[in-house]
């Protein structure tokens, strides 16, 4: 028997009001999958290459798929960063404007993500210019509601 | 100010300004304590917020943790070769032994990182938060210049030092 003293018995109990990080996941009425994310993945993709960016970010900051599953996050991911990489320098300022509030919040929490997976850390120096940008067209607020919201992507 | 420390810098000053929002708060698990919750285990999800991470590339990085009375950055500081290696550590070292004078820098940094600071609401209660925020990035800026100094004395130290020993044996 192990040492009894130290069970945590308000584990136990479902009535102790303790949330878990599950507890705290909103509820999705659907998850996506991996293959219902291909044809945006390859929309993204192909709005890339012919340099349309505005149309990227659109798609990619409209809609992002909360609920998918960690590997099709991560694979998802993959596409926004190429978008994300490939913008040059000085259009980004002009692409943010064109942005509603809630897109730029769905917009930073990719800036965050990039900057915490090894892919997008090789490419931070671009990740930071769009963190620049950003808030100099919005200030601080998308960053505090980035903190408190648990829709991640 | 080099052209990508900019942003590297805006970018942290600014997830510090936002995550720098404590409150004082009792523990939930036990009574009478008061404690950091981004350092305890077995805490309720709730009371942490969204990590932050800041990375200029993947030698320089900052982790930023949230929490509801506490914040924990966490700074790795650029280590191109064995000697900034040793440096930072000592550098680093030296600092966290005199922790206490400097309110916020924590003794250990945590995993992976060089050098960590907590912030807890005791010190945004007693100090001014911009000043707070002032000082972590004066920090980052000058511990860099700091460290590439340090490796310039040392190698001409090991330079004068070599041709002075060498130096016995020619004739």
């Amino acid at each position: 028997m192990e040492d009894w003293r130290r069970i945590d018995i308000d584990a136990f109990d479902p009535d102790s009001g303790r949330l878990n990080v599950e507890d705290l996941k909103p509820p999705y009425e659907a998850t996506i999958s991996l293959a219902e994310l291909e044809p945006k993945i390859s929309q993204l993709r192909s709005a890339a290459t012919s340099g349309d960016f505005a149309t990227a970010l659109q798609l990619l900051t409209s809609d992002p798929p909360y609920s998918a599953d960690e590997t099709a996050k991560a694979r998802y991911f993959e596409a926004v960063l190429s978008v994300l990489t490939q913008v040059r320098q000085a259009e980004i300022a002009s692409l943010i404007k064109q942005l509603s509030s809630t897109q730029i919040d769905v917009l930073i929490k990719y800036l965050y993500k990039g900057m915490s997976v090894p892919d997008g850390q090789k490419q931070g120096g671009i990740l930071l210019s769009w963190f620049e940008k950003l808030t100099q067209n919005s200030g601080v607020a998308p960053v505090v509601r980035y903190l408190s919201d648990r829709n991640t992507v | 100010m080099s052209q990508s420390l900019r942003p590297y810098l805006t970018a942290v000053r600014y997830s510090l300004q936002a995550a720098l929002n404590l409150t004082n708060f009792s523990s939930q698990e036990v009574e009478r304590h008061n404690r950091p919750e981004v350092e305890v285990p077995n805490t309720s999800a709730e009371l942490l917020l969204q990590p932050m991470h800041v990375s200029r590339n993947e030698h320089e990085q900052v982790l930023i943790e949230p929490s509801v009375n506490s914040v924990r950055v966490s700074i790795k500081v650029k280590q191109a070769d064995e000697i900034e290696q040793i440096l930072v550590h000592k550098f680093t070292r030296f600092l966290e032994q005199r922790a206490e004078s400097f309110y916020v820098l924590r003794r250990v940094p945590i995993e992976g990182f060089s050098i960590s600071f907590l912030i807890t609401n005791k010190h945004t209660e007693t100090m001014k938060t911009e000043k707070l925020v002032d000082f972590i990035i004066e920090f980052m800026e000058e511990v860099d210049k700091e460290i590439s100094e340090m490796k310039l004395f040392l190698n001409a130290r090991a330079r004068f030092v070599a041709e002075a020993y060498l130096g016995e044996f020619v004739y």
